[in-house]
C-alpha cells in the first residue's frame, strides 16, 4: 500500500504543472528530511522553506519518502563524518565550542554525531541532487510524458481522491 | 516563464500548523517529559524508574515531579527510594543553550528500602557497570566460613605426615650427626701428643748449647706442628659454632612447622584461624564485599557524567528509530555547564510506616551536583545529620583526579540478620550501630563497615535473664592494640585475590560486640592488572 501511494505520488508529480526547477529543488528539500533524524530543529525550517518556497510539495514529500531508507542504510557513514568533524578535527574544535554555547543552536543537535553527518551529507549532495533531478524530470517529460498520461495507470491516479488533496499544494505557475 | 518564488498562501497553514504544534507540545509535553524522564532515569539506573505525575510549570520555570519511585539495581523486590514530591526551580536561560540548571531542588517523603511487588531491575546501560562490579567482586576470594561437613579423613593427621615429627626427626638426625663429625675432629687434632712433643722440646732447649744446629731444627719443627695444631683448632671451633647456629635454626623451624600442622588440621574443619582478621573477614566478608561492591556501583556509574577537565566529551545519543550515534558536549570556561544542580534541599524518612519503632524524618542537602565539575569549580557535597545519624559524601571531580569519599553511621537501627556460612546459626545482632567509609581516588579504593551491636553466645536471649548469657565481644582495632590488626588482599597476578592476615589481636571479654570489615585496595575494576591490597577484620 505503502509503495502504491509513493508510485501514485511519484507519477503525480511528474505529470504536475510544476516546472522541472520546482520539482528538483522539492525534491532535494525532501531529501534533507529523509536524510537526517526527523525530530530536530533544522528539519523544522526545512519543512517551513518547503512551504514557503514556490518548490513542490509532492515533490519534497517523494523525495523525503526515497531517501528515508538511504539515510538509515548511511546512518554508519554519517556517524563517521559526525565524529569526524567533531571529534578528530581540531582546527573545528573553537567553531563547535562557541555554537555549542550559543543559545538556540545547541537545540538544533548539531553536536551529535549522526545528526552533522547526514547535515554535512545532505548539504553536500543537495546541488548535485537538484540538477540532477531537474535533468531527469525535464527528459522524462520529453520522452516517455505523453505515453504514460494516455496510460489506465496515470488515469486512475488522477482520478482518485487524494488528488483533490495534492491541488492545494501544487506548484503555483 | 517567470516563476514566483514564494508561495504566500502557505504562510497561513503554516503559522496554523506552528500554533498547533505549540499546542499539541503544551498539551502533551507532561506526558512526553515523563516518559523521558523514566526512559532515561531507568537507563541510567539499571532499574525502573517510575513517575506518577510529572508537571512542567513554564511561567515559574519550576518542573514537579509526583510519586517517584527507583526500583534498586541490586535486589529484585525492593525500591531504592521512593519521593513523594520533587519540584524543581530551574534558570530558564541556559534552557534556550540545552543546559538545565537547577537552582533549588526539594524533596519530601524521600524513603529508602520500601518494598515492591515486581523486579525493577532492568539493566541495560548501567548493566556493564554492573558486570563490572560483579567481576570485581567474584575476584575477592573472601575466606567465608564453610565447615567441613560429612565424613573427614584424619589420615591426614598421621605423624608420619605431619611436618612437625619429620622437622624434629631430621634435626635431631642433624645433630647427632654433627655431633660424631665433631667428635671425629676433635680426636683427629691429637693435641696431647703435640702438647707434649713440645713440652719435651722445651725441656731440651733449656739445656741445649745455642751452637746446636740440629736441636733449632727439631725445635722449628715442633714449632710447625704447634701452629697446624692451632689451625685446626681454629677450624673446628668454627664448624661447631655454624653447627650450632643451623641446629638453632632447625629449632626454630619446628615452630614454623608446628603452625603448618596446625592449620593442616584447621583445614580439615575449615576452621579459620583464631585472629581477628580472619575471623572477620570469614564471618563478615562477604557481606562487607557487597556492600562495597555497590557503593563502587554507584561511583562508576557517576563518573562517566562528572567528567573532570574541558575536553569535549562523547556520550552515547538519544534513543530513536534511527542512529543513536554520539552526542559530543563543548564545554568553556565562565559558561554553565549541562546540568547544575545547585542545591538541594531533601527530606528523607527512614523507617517502615506502622513500624516499631516509628519512622523518623530527617533533613539532608546536597549541592553542587554538575556534569562540568570543572566550570563549576567545587566539589558537589551531600550532608545529613539527625540524633544517631550522620552522613557526609564529597564528590571531587574538579581536579584531574576525581576522589569520592562518603561516611555514614546510623545508631539505634535494626541491623539486618547475617547467616554465618556453612553454619546452622543466623547472627541476628538486633539493634546496633552500622556505619560505612568509602573513598575512591583516582583508581584507588578504600572502604570499611563497621557494626556494634550486643550478641549474646549461643544466639540472641530475648527475654532471658541476662545473668545466663555469656556476653562475648570481638574487637580488631588497631589504634587499640600496639599491633595492626588489618589484613590485606595480596596481589593477584593471575587475576585472583587472597586474604593474608598480618597481625591481630583476638579476645574474648567484655560486652560490648564490635566487628569491623574493611578493605582498602589500588585499582578499579577498569584496570585489572594493577595491583590491588585490602583489609578485613
Amino acid at each position: 500500500m505503502l509503495l502504491l501511494k509513493l508510485i501514485q505520488s511519484l507519477i503525480r508529480t511528474l505529470h504536475s504543472e510544476g516546472t522541472p526547477g520546482q520539482l528538483a529543488a522539492g525534491l532535494a528539500l525532501g531529501a534533507i528530511l529523509g536524510l537526517t533524524p526527523l525530530w530536530n530543529l533544522h528539519n523544522a525550517v526545512v519543512f517551513a522553506l518547503i512551504l514557503v518556497l514556490n518548490v513542490s510539495f509532492p515533490g519534497a514529500m517523494v523525495g523525503w519518502a526515497l531517501f528515508v531508507p538511504v539515510g538509515f542504510l548511511l546512518d554508519p557513514a554519517f556517524d563517521w563524518i559526525g565524529r569526524t568533524l567533531l571529534l578528530e578535527t581540531p582546527a573545528l574544535r573553537p567553531l563547535w565550542t562557541a555554537l555549542y554555547n550559543v543559545p538556540v543552536v545547541p537545540l538544533t543537535g548539531f553536536n551529535n554525531t549522526i545528526v552533522l553527518g547526514s547535515l554535512v551529507f545532505a548539504s553536500a549532495v543537495w546541488l548535485p541532487l537538484f540538477f540532477a533531478s531537474r535533468w531527469g524530470v525535464g527528459r522524462y517529460r520529453a520522452t516517455v510524458a505523453e505515453r504514460v498520461k494516455r496510460s489506465a495507470l496515470y488515469r486512475a491516479v488522477v482520478a482518485s481522491k487524494l488528488y483533490n488533496l495534492y491541488r492545494l499544494f501544487r506548484p503555483e505557475p | 516563464m517567470r516563476v514566483a518564488v514564494f508561495r504566500w498562501k502557505a504562510v497561513v497553514p503554516l503559522l496554523l500548523l506552528g500554533a498547533g504544534g505549540l499546542g499539541l507540545w503544551l498539551a502533551f509535553a507532561d506526558r512526553i517529559a515523563k516518559r523521558t524522564a523514566e526512559s532515561v532515569g531507568t537507563t541510567l539506573v539499571g532499574a525502573q524508574v517510575e513517575i506518577e505525575r510529572l508537571h512542567i510549570d513554564l511561567r515559574h520555570a519550576r518542573v514537579e515531579i509526583h510519586g517517584l519511585t527507583v526500583a534498586s539495581p541490586f535486589e529484585a523486590l525492593q525500591n531504592l527510594l521512593q519521593a513523594d514530591a520533587l519540584v524543581a526551580d530551574l534558570d530558564p536561560l541556559p534552557l534556550l543553550e540545552k543546559k538545565v540548571v537547577i537552582d533549588r531542588l526539594t524533596a519530601t517523603g524521600l524513603q529508602f528500602g520500601t518494598p515492591r511487588e515486581t523486579d525493577g531491575r532492568t539493566g541495560g546501560q548501567a548493566d556493564g557497570v554492573m558486570g563490572q562490579m560483579q567481576r570485581w567482586a567474584a575476584q575477592l576470594e573472601v575466606p567465608a566460613l564453610q565447615l567441613a561437613t560429612g565424613k573427614i579423613r584424619m589420615d591426614r593427621l598421621d605423624p608420619a605426615r605431619l611436618s612437625t615429627p619429620r622437622a624434629a626427626a631430621a634435626l635431631a638426625a642433624r645433630a647427632d650427626s654433627a655431633r660424631q663429625a665433631w667428635d671425629s675432629r676433635l680426636s683427629g687434632l691429637d693435641a696431647a701428643a703435640t702438647v707434649d712433643s713440645a713440652r719435651r722440646m722445651v725441656e731440651r732447649l733449656r739445656g741445649a748449647k745455642p751452637t746446636d744446629v740440629n736441636l733449632l731444627g727439631d725445635a722449628r719443627r715442633t714449632l710447625g706442628q704447634l701452629q697446624q695444631a692451632q689451625d685446626r683448632a681454629t677450624a673446628l671451633e668454627r664448624s661447631v659454632t655454624s653447627g650450632i647456629a643451623e641446629l638453632q635454626v632447625g629449632a626454630a623451624g619446628l615452630g614454623d612447622a608446628r603452625q603448618r600442622d596446625y592449620a593442616i588440621a584447621r583445614g580439615l574443619l575449615k576452621l579459620p584461624g583464631l585472629d581477628a582478621p580472619d575471623m572477620g573477614a570469614a564471618l563478615f566478608g562477604s557481606a562487607a564485599v557487597d556492600r562495597f561492591r555497590r557503593a563502587l556501583y554507584w561511583v562508576e556509574l557517576g563518573r562517566p557524567y562528572m567528567p573532570p577537565g574541558l575536553l569535549p566529551r562523547a556520550t552515547p545519543g538519544p534513543r530513536r528509530a534511527r542512529g543513536a550515534g554520539a552526542t559530543v558536549r563543548f564545554p568553556r570556561a565562565h559558561e554553565e555547564p549541562a546540568f547544575l544542580l545547585k542545591t538541594a534541599e531533601l527530606s528523607v524518612q527512614l523507617g517502615a510506616v506502622g513500624a516499631v519503632p516509628p519512622p523518623r524524618t530527617y533533613a539532608a542537602s546536597v549541592s553542587g551536583v554538575t556534569s562540568d565539575p570543572a566550570l563549576y569549580g567545587q566539589p558537589a557535597t551531600a550532608s545529613a545529620t539527625a540524633p544517631g545519624f550522620r552522613l557526609g559524601a564529597l564528590l571531587d571531580h574538579v581536579r584531574p583526579t576525581p576522589r569520592d569519599t562518603a561516611a555514614a553511621s546510623l545508631a539505634g537501627v535494626a541491623l539486618p540478620p547475617v547467616a554465618l556460612p556453612s553454619l546452622p546459626i543466623r547472627l541476628e545482632p538486633g539493634v546496633g550501630t552500622v556505619a560505612l567509609t568509602f573513598s575512591v581516588q583516582g583508581d584507588q579504593v578504600r572502604a570499611r563497615w563497621p557494626m556494634q551491636w550486643a550478641i549474646w553466645s549461643g544466639g540472641s536471649c530475648p527475654g532471658s535473664p541476662r545473668s545466663k548469657c555469656r556476653p562475648a565481644w570481638w574487637e580488631a582495632s588497631p589504634a587499640r592494640g600496639s599491633r595492626s590488626a588489618r589484613t590485606s588482599i595480596a596481589r593477584w597476578p593471575n587475576g585472583c585475590a587472597r586474604w593474608r592476615a598480618r597481625s591481630s589481636r583476638w579476645l574474648s571479654a567484655g560486652c560490648a560486640p564490635r566487628s569491623t570489615a574493611s578493605w582498602t585496595g589500588t585499582s578499579l575494576p577498569s584496570s585489572p592488572r594493577s595491583r590491588r591490597s585490602g583489609g578485613g577484620t
